[in-house]
This record gives C-alpha cells, structure tokens and sequence, in this order.
C-alpha cells in the first residue's frame, strides 16, 4: 500500500519537464578519440595477424599498421586531455586503478598501447624484428581494448541512450573499428599498388562490417523496446546514425565489398568505395552515439522510462546493506 | 522532541566560543568518524521557505547561478548544480485537463514541496566512475569531491543517477553537495539540516534515521495519508539497481518522477563486464576471422 503510488504503471509524469539528469561534457573530441582509439588499436589487431600470417610480401602492410597504431597513441591523448576542464592535471587518470570505472581502465588500456606500439613502431625502424614482433602482441592484446573499452565508458552511465543496450553499443564501437582499420590499411595497399593484400583486408571489412549491421540493427530495436529512442529517431543526430553510421557506415561497404569478394578481377573503385564509406561512417557512428546520448540525458520521459522497475534485478534484499 | 541535555549549559545569548559537539544540541547526535551519517527529508514538513538553499549557499559560499523568474511556481533555482547544492522543488497539483484543480487536497493541500540534495548513494556511481580518485568515500560514509585532485574530466556528471553532480565551467573542476564535511569535522549539523525551520531536513545516523521515517510512515498512513511512502531508504523506490541505500533520502506522496526522481535508479558500473566482455568477444571473433582471411589468401 504504502508504494502504490510509485509501483503504478508510468503515465508520463515529469517535473515541468525538466532533464533529471545531467549530459555529459563531452564533444567532438571524446568523439574523434573514440573513432581514433579503435582505427588504431585494430590497425596494430590487423598488422600482428599480417606479421604472423602474411609472410614477407606484407611488410609494407604491417608497417603501416604500426605507424596508424602509433599515430592514435599520440593523437588520441591529445584529444583526451584536450576535453578535460583542468587539463594541467591530466597525469592524475594515473593517480589510482579503479575497476568500476571504464575511463580509469582505459587510462591504463591506452598507456600500455600507447607504450607498447612506441616499442613496435621503434624496433621496426632500428630493423629489430623479433623486437618488434615481442612488442607488437602486448600492443594488440591493448588494441582490442582500445577499440571496445570506450562503448563500455558510455554504457556505464546513467545516460539512457548509453546505458539501455550496453553489450551491442560494444559490439558495434569493435566491429567498426575493426572495419575502420581495415579499410585504412586497405586504402594504403591500393596507394602502394599492392592489391592482393587490400582485397585480404577488404575482406576482412567484409565480415566486420557485417557485425556492425546486424548489431547495428539490433540496437535499434532494443531502444526502441526501452523507450530511448528519441534521439536517435529524431532530431539533428537521427540522419547521422541512420544514413551515417547505418547506411554509409555498414550497409554500402557491406554491398561493395560482397561484389568484390564474388568478383573474378575485383574492382578497386568499388574497393576504394567501401573503405572510404567505413572510414566516415565510423566516425559518424561515434559522434551519433556521443551526441545523441547526450540529448537522451536531457529528456526526463526517456530517463524515467528507462528507470521503471524490472521485477527480475530490482527485488534484491537491500536492507542488511545498511549495516555497517 | 524535548530540550537536548546540554542547551542549558548555553543559556547565555553570548557563547563563550565554539560549543563542542554542537550538533548534540541541535540535532541530537554527536558525530564521530566510523558512522554512516546522512539526512532524511520528511517532504510533508516542507513549506518551501528555502532556508535550506540560503544557509547552504552561505555556508559553502557559493554563487547564485541565475537571477530571474522561470514561471514554474516558485521554482526559481530550477536545478542542482555546481553551484546550488540543495534545490527545493514546488509541484502545484493541476487537473490533468491543464485547468486549476477545483478540489483542495484536505492534506498539504495541492502544494507538493521538496528540498533536493546529493543522495550520496551507499554504492555512489559518481564515486565508482571518478578515475582519479578524487571523489571518495568520508570517514562520515559521505561522498565528497576533493578539489585539489579532480582534473575535470567530467565522467561524474553522466554517471550519477540523479542529475547531481556537475562542472564548473569557470574552475574546471566537479562539485556537488559535501553533507557539510568541514562542518561535520568540527562536530556541527550541516547548515541546511540545521536552518530548516520545520525539521523537514533531518541530520543523523543513517540507521537511526531510517527507523524515524519508518515510524512516520507509518503515522502518516493512521492519520489517512496513505500516499506516504519512502524514497531511497532500503529495499524501496530509489534504493534499486544495487545502489544499496542513499544516505539521503526523502518521504514523498507523489510518485518520484512528479519530484523529477527516478523510481528504479541503477548502478552505472554494472554495466562495465557485460560491456567489455560483448566488446572483447567481438574484438576475438574478428581477429580470428582475419587471421583465417589472410591464411586462406596465402595459400592462393
């Protein structure tokens, strides 16, 4: 009796409409990181499977890599620092471990990255290769977390748009990254007139970017059943997620790409194509999310939509907690 | 409530100098390290004088925000910020047409009135996100943002499940309420709990706070309020999501989200495994299939 009131059904109630939450401060630069951070951490994925597996004709390709690699490690904390509101402390994201917090996770993720591609990048150019090789695993092993741990970053908030589908927004964040490299290191073979490995890579795109569509696809319907859909149905970031991210990002690619892979002389303009297509849709996959998150965080009916009870987690005993 | 023991040692209108453990007589606690403090906020006592937001501004020295009239009631603060560290919201019942309700409620008559602060959650999210460690746990089970530490990043303000904390553009760093940290070192009541002329805002020991409101529940629902219930005291509305309980926590006779509150509110960072472990399984499938890709493409 004494929770009726908070246990009926939710009508829609708002105080004045104002958001219940607050957006996160982020912009277009946690948005460009977060494209970098997967670009490079999956070019360094990407070139240690070439390393082992390519034989001597993919050193050109796996060198590239290690330098893409590099170039994220040193422009992406760039970016970092350059949106934090006191950046003379930046050094302090050092300062503890803390496993509840993706962004201290992914403090460490990028240093070790950043530090193990150094090494890589280095040794390459001093003509270490076993060096370079011992590296480049540790380097990989931190490029697969730079290129999820920043889709774990957004869905541990309160944000309803982050927070309502934590496992696809991850799927999608690793599967365009992993397509994001692919089609850039793609792109250099075809500069480097060595095709045979861009049409590898491009099948590589291929199947990420099959990932990314079908996840894709699948987060929208889980917004849609949360009832967070809003920003990303409407508004200045519906068209960027949805012909952006969606279209130009996962399906077109996805179309050039398959063309190819059943082509006997594959076509590089259509190979070009899908690799410059991922490359933008990457990045408008993570602005979309970014922004549009941050518009979700304003709308109290989408937060408190979300924050309706859910039989199966809520009832939990919470009252032996008290006691301290 | 009766006279606290030691008032009449302090009969005079002059005070010798600062009463120690002053907060056994204004609030009826000592306070000491080791114990889980907080405020329960009876919102039926509430008359919206603001006190609260006054000698919470003072006492911290914070700034207004803004200085004007938004036409929702007398709601002119509109928010918790940076900057206000307790919010009290007026709800005037209307009838759903839009028109003026044309029956008075016969109890708080079509007034809901509520004063907001930082609920310094037992699990915090703010707390489990900050990567600097500058929002930590007191030895009073409070939260607390330490200035000299917080580098701005801005990951509090997202993760909190009730819109508290926020940036200060002008100092770069977080802010929210302290529960009066300062104060309560030096043994006094947080300066909202104590300027609050109806006891709306009780200061005290966690534990003993949420029997008080219990009992008021329960007086509330004998005297025919029967819409009385608690927010954010163990096992009810607010306290969900494995957030455990908020130290500061309210009756209200609404639902929560008529106060802008959310009924079910969830812990942030129980969201990081499943993340990452979708995230990392994804990275492995992907690598394994370029590793199979660039294998079957040498052998051609």
């Amino acid at each position: 009796m004494p929770q009726d009131s908070a246990v009926r059904l939710y009508a829609g109630e708002t105080y004045y409409g104002r958001p219940a939450l607050k957006a996160s401060p982020f912009g277009w630069k946690t948005a460009g990181y977060i494209f970098l951070a997967g670009l490079s951490g999956s070019a360094q994925i990407l070139g240690t499977v070439a390393d082992f597996g390519g034989g001597r004709e993919r050193c050109n390709l796996v060198r590239n890599a290690r330098g893409l690699a590099m170039a994220g490690a040193v422009v992406g904390p760039a970016l970092l620092i350059g949106d934090l509101h006191t950046p003379s402390r930046w050094y302090n994201m050092l300062r503890i471990f803390r496993r509840t917090s993706p962004m201290s996770i992914g403090s460490y993720i990028l240093t070790g990255f950043g530090a193990f591609s150094a090494l890589t990048l280095g040794a390459d150019w001093l003509e270490l290769t076993g060096a370079a090789r011992a590296a480049q695993v540790p380097a990989a092993v931190a490029g697969a977390g730079m290129s999820v741990y920043t889709a774990a970053l957004l869905s541990s908030t309160s944000t309803p748009l982050w927070a309502a589908s934590p496992r696809l927004l991850s799927v999608r964040f690793g599967a365009s990254a992993m397509a994001s490299a692919a089609a850039a290191l793609s792109l250099g073979e075809r500069l480097g007139g060595r095709p045979e490995s861009a049409e590898t890579l491009d099948r590589v795109a291929l199947a990420a970017s099959a990932v990314d569509l079908v996840a894709s696809v699948a987060a929208e319907r889980e917004y849609r059943a949360e009832g967070v859909a809003g920003p990303v149905e409407e508004g200045p970031w519906a068209p960027v997620e949805k012909i952006g991210a969606i279209a130009v990002g996962a399906a077109l690619p996805l179309v050039c790409h398959a063309l190819n892979a059943r082509r006997e002389r594959p076509s590089a303009a259509l190979s070009v194509l899908g690799s410059l297509a991922i490359l933008a849709g990457g990045m408008a996959l993570r602005s979309a999310m970014l922004h549009a998150g941050n518009r979700s965080a304003t709308r109290p009916r989408d937060y408190f939509r979300f924050a309706q009870p859910r039989p199966a987690l809520d009832h939990q005993p919470t009252s032996e907690r008290i006691a301290r | 409530m009766g006279v606290p023991a030691r008032a009449l040692d302090y009969a005079e209108p002059i005070l010798p100098g600062l009463i120690p453990d002053e907060a056994e007589l204004t609030a009826g606690v000592r306070i000491e390290p080791g114990k889980s403090y907080g405020f329960f906020t009876d919102t039926t006592l509430c008359i919206g004088c603001k006190a609260c937001e006054v000698a919470c501004k003072e006492w911290n020295a914070l700034p207004a925000d803004e200085v004007g009239l938004t036409g929702d009631s007398y709601d002119n603060t509109g928010r918790l910020s940076a900057n206000t560290w307790r919010h009290v919201a007026f709800v005037e019942k209307i009838a759903t047409d839009g028109k003026r309700a044309a029956e008075m409620a016969p109890f708080q008559s079509n007034w809901l009135m509520m004063s907001d602060v930082c609920k310094h959650c037992h699990n915090a999210p703010c707390l489990e996100a900050c990567p600097t460690g500058a929002l930590f746990r007191t030895e009073f089970d409070t939260v607390v943002v330490q200035q000299d530490i917080c580098n701005g990043c801005g990951y509090c303000v997202p993760a909190c499940p009730f819109g508290v904390v926020d940036l200060n553009e002008v100092d770069g760093k977080a802010h929210k309420c302290t529960l009066c940290y300062d104060r309560l070192k030096g043994g006094l009541e947080p300066a909202c709990a104590k300027s609050c002329p109806t006891d709306s805002i009780q200061f005290g020991e966690v534990p003993v706070l949420v029997e008080k409101a219990r009992a008021r529940v329960e007086d509330l629902h004998g005297k025919g309020a029967t819409d009385a219930y608690l927010y954010g005291a163990p096992g009810e509305p607010g306290a969900t999501g494995d957030l455990g309980h908020l130290n500061a926590f309210f009756l209200l006779t609404d639902r929560p989200e008529v106060y802008g509150l959310p009924t079910a509110p969830t812990r942030a960072s129980n969201r990081v495994a499943p993340a990452l472990g979708a995230g990392l399984a994804t990275m492995a499938g992907l690598t394994l299939a370029a590793i199979a890709l660039f294998a079957a493409d040498r052998r051609r």
